[in-house]
């Protein structure tokens, strides 16, 4: 009756987890409220940021789910704009998680300002010689656009199902329409048209703006040698597409053994195997870029280096960066039968989702460890209490929002259900 | 003066005159009086420099005594001494206002005042006038110029082989700018260079360089932090968010972000020192307010230079290695130093320009 994937797996199992699953979500909440709670009663003195390292775990999970959101939403283009075959199965899925990815990293920005009451300055005062003034209008463009193609994309199924259900998602559904409820083909042709158009759109501004110019933040900073690059902002698009198709990926994967959606193995593999293609593209560039970085011998690059590798966090960048993020998924995909095992490509997913983490990490603070003029304070930083637990909670937010959307949405395309 | 302070203070004598007050404690007083007759130098010797009246100066002088101890009133003075001082000193006279004619505190009724031949009006409002009309002739001078009008450039120039690294401009900086901990405008960099015998050492004292072309200014994404006529970089406290980009931005490190710590425990009412700067009282920090969750830096001390003077570590510089001054005005010892053989910028292959240079 309904198209919705968890009506249909109503199995007592199925919804055991799912009561399990919100309570886990519910209980991360309340440990990362703590964390709030410790960060507004404190301000920043409940981090372990000082003046000599500014920007620490809230920055780098910050610019680690734009590069979610933006690699998510590269993915959804293969479906509406590159027409890729069979990808408009996981479309509506991937401009959600590019929402929900986005919210996340815009509240990591929010409780890093010094001052969280004046996020709106950014709109009222600009600078048009600021990198981080145009990401602003970016972010909330690409909000913008990401929202408008997620309506494109589902509105034929809102209609449906709000036609279907008298209940709450049938209510939902209905407001979300927008009173649009004509399903004549030429309407789906306009939202067809109007998809597209807004993919084109959301390309550019999600490859230059979003995540290159998320990039080209740290790019400008000539004051650290470490950042300042241009491959940088290249380096930050390859790396967050690998993350957005992990992420897809393993959705994928997951969704499908949750509920009674059939795997596609071709589309699995199909992504698999675009996804060790970026992970190796992304590998070598980063490759190239240490190389000259280290072969400069220019102290300020030569010190973040061997601080990334030998200091106190070498962990973060040979276990997290390069065996999670790398050396993991190359593994585990590296055979074409094994691309088609959705064990296999899901634990692939997995391990890069880690992995970029400690990319992220890796860019942000390295660069600001070595001092910048001879004498300073050397910096120093590991994340604090407060902010691990407050970066679990704002996670954990995002994935509630990610189920319960999941739950109210018709994300997946009606017609590929297969019972 | 008012009478009461008058009575109070020892004054310096005018030979010849009522300087023999018979007060009490003359002992005491006597033996200050006679150090400052040391000092003292002959009035008539003086005013006979001048190309006025000495007879007029040292009788108004002493009338002036009068008035400072009470037995002469301010009016019945300016009465009396008005057609006087405007036949000696013409238009000067005319033109300038009397401190004691001076509206608001001054200690002549209006009526009076009325009646004086001098200006009326504060010394502020002449002051203006006196600048507005400067400024116009100014601007028509060199209406011609790169357009910066008469602000000044202000610049600092450190003398390392003067600077004795003894950290004094950094605990003046501290006290003038009430900074709290881990926020320290200035600091001194010490390097030393060598194995004994042959051994070096420098120190390099770091105030924010007020850069010409300053990074952190570029990557503001508000505009809170911005460049001035005068050559300082500013921070605008009520607009900064507080996203910490210009810290990142900056070569120098000369950046700090105000956490809200406060020297608890360590005086009494830490948390109530407030941050005079850009001479805005912004009440106790322990309520959190700006600056608390906003970046700072050194601005030259630019209350002090509104009011004409030098930054609280130019003026405490035991070793005098620190010179503020205009670098445009080509008569200024900074400008000199700063185009001396010896002179240097910090990063100069940054192109950022300070405006703090340092001499080898």
């Amino acid at each position: 009756m309904s198209t919705n994937t968890h009506e249909t797996t109503a199995a007592i199992g199925g919804r055991r987890l799912r009561f399990a699953w919100y309570v886990l979500l519910v209980a991360l909440l309340a440990i990362g409220g703590y964390g709030g709670y410790l960060r507004l009663a404190e301000g920043l003195r409940a981090t372990n940021l000082s003046s000599t390292v500014p920007w620490g775990a809230w920055v780098a999970f910050y610019i680690y789910f734009v590069g979610l959101s933006a690699g998510a939403f590269l993915v959804s283009t293969l479906s509406n704009v590159f027409e890729v075959d069979g990808m408009h199965e996981i479309e509506r899925e991937a401009l959600f998680v590019a929402i929900v990815s986005m919210i996340v990293a815009l509240t990591f920005v929010l409780v890093d300002l010094g001052r969280m009451d004046r996020l709106w300055h950014p709109f009222a005062w600009r600078q048009p010689l600021s990198v981080l003034s145009w990401e602003v209008h970016a972010y909330a463009l690409y909000i913008i656009v990401l929202s408008g193609e997620l309506y494109f994309s589902m509105r034929r199924d809102l209609v449906a199902r709000s036609e279907a259900d008298d209940g709450l998602r049938g209510r939902i559904a209905g407001l979300l329409t927008l009173g649009r409820t004509e399903t004549s083909e030429e309407s789906l042709e306009t939202d067809r048209t109007w998809l597209k158009r807004l993919g084109m759109v959301g390309i550019p501004l999600a490859i230059v703006f979003v995540h290159g110019g998320t990039g080209n933040l740290f790019a400008v900073a000539a004051a650290r040698s470490y950042w300042f690059s241009a491959l940088f902002p290249v380096i930050f698009i390859t790396s967050a597409v690998v993350s957005g198709m992990a992420l897809i990926a393993l959705l994928y994967v997951l969704r499908a053994r949750l509920g009674s959606r059939a795997l596609d193995t071709d589309l699995l593999e199909r992504m698999a195997a675009l996804f060790v293609g970026f992970v190796v593209l992304d590998a070598s560039l980063k490759v190239l870029e240490a190389f000259v970085g280290i072969y400069s011998l220019h102290p300020g690059h030569v010190e973040s280096w061997l601080t990334i590798m030998t200091g106190e966090m070498w962990w973060s960048f040979w276990v997290v960066m390069v065996g999670l993020g790398w050396i993991a998924p190359l593994v585990l995909l590296h055979r074409r039968d094994w691309r088609r095992r959705p064990a296999l490509v899901a634990a692939a997913g997995a391990s890069v989702v880690l992995g970029v983490i400690g990319t992220r990490f890796n860019i942000v603070v390295p660069a600001q460890i070595e001092p910048a003029l001879y004498g300073l304070p050397t910096g120093y930083y590991v994340p604090s209490t407060p902010e691990w637990l407050l970066s679990l909670g704002i996670v954990a937010l995002g994935v509630l929002i990610y189920t319960i959307g999941t739950e109210l949405l018709p994300l997946v395309p009606r017609g590929e259900i297969h019972d | 003066m008012s009478e009461s302070e008058a009575a109070d203070e020892p004054m310096p004598t005018i030979p010849g005159s009522s300087g023999d007050d018979s007060e009490d404690s003359e002992d005491f007083d006597d033996s200050y009086d006679e150090m400052v007759d040391v000092e003292a130098t002959d009035p008539r010797v003086e005013l006979e420099k001048t190309t006025y009246r000495t007879d007029l100066g040292i009788e108004m002088a002493e009338d002036a005594r009068r008035v400072s101890r009470g037995e002469l009133s301010s009016a019945a003075y300016w009465e009396k001494y008005d057609d006087d001082a405007a036949t000696e000193f013409g238009d000067d006279y005319r033109e300038t206002p009397n401190p004691a004619v001076d509206r608001d505190d001054g200690t002549i009724d209006e009526e009076t005042a009325e009646t004086l031949g001098c200006s009326v009006g504060s010394m502020a409002s002449v002051a203006a006038a006196l600048e507005a009309s400067e400024n116009a002739a100014d601007a028509e001078s060199k209406s011609d110029g790169d357009g910066d009008g008469d602000d000044p450039r202000w610049g600092m120039v450190i003398d390392l082989q003067k600077c004795v690294g003894c950290e004094s401009c950094t605990v003046a900086c501290k006290a003038e700018n009430r900074t709290p901990p881990g926020v320290s405008y200035n600091v001194v960099l010490e390097r030393e260079e060598g194995e004994y015998p042959n051994v070096s050492r420098t120190n390099v004292p770091r105030p924010c360089m007020q850069c010409e072309k300053p990074p952190c200014v570029q990557v503001c994404p508000v505009s809170a932090t911005y460049k001035m006529d005068n050559g300082v970089v500013n921070i605008d406290y009520d607009r900064c968010i507080g996203c910490r980009y210009c810290m990142v931005a900056c070569p120098y490190d000369a950046r700090y972000f105000d956490f809200g710590e406060n020297y608890d425990g360590e005086f009494d009412e830490g948390g109530e020192v407030t941050s005079p700067e850009y001479g805005t009282d912004r009440g106790p920090r322990e309520d959190g307010e700006s600056p608390v969750g906003n970046v700072r830096k050194c601005n030259f001390c630019h209350h002090r230079l509104e009011r004409g003077e030098e930054p609280a570590c130019v003026e405490t510089c035991v070793g005098d290695a620190r010179y503020m001054g205009d670098l445009e005005d080509t008569d200024s010892d900074v400008n000199e130093l700063a185009s001396s053989s010896r002179a240097f910028q910090l990063k100069e292959k940054e192109g950022t320009d300070p405006n703090v240079y340092y001499l080898k």
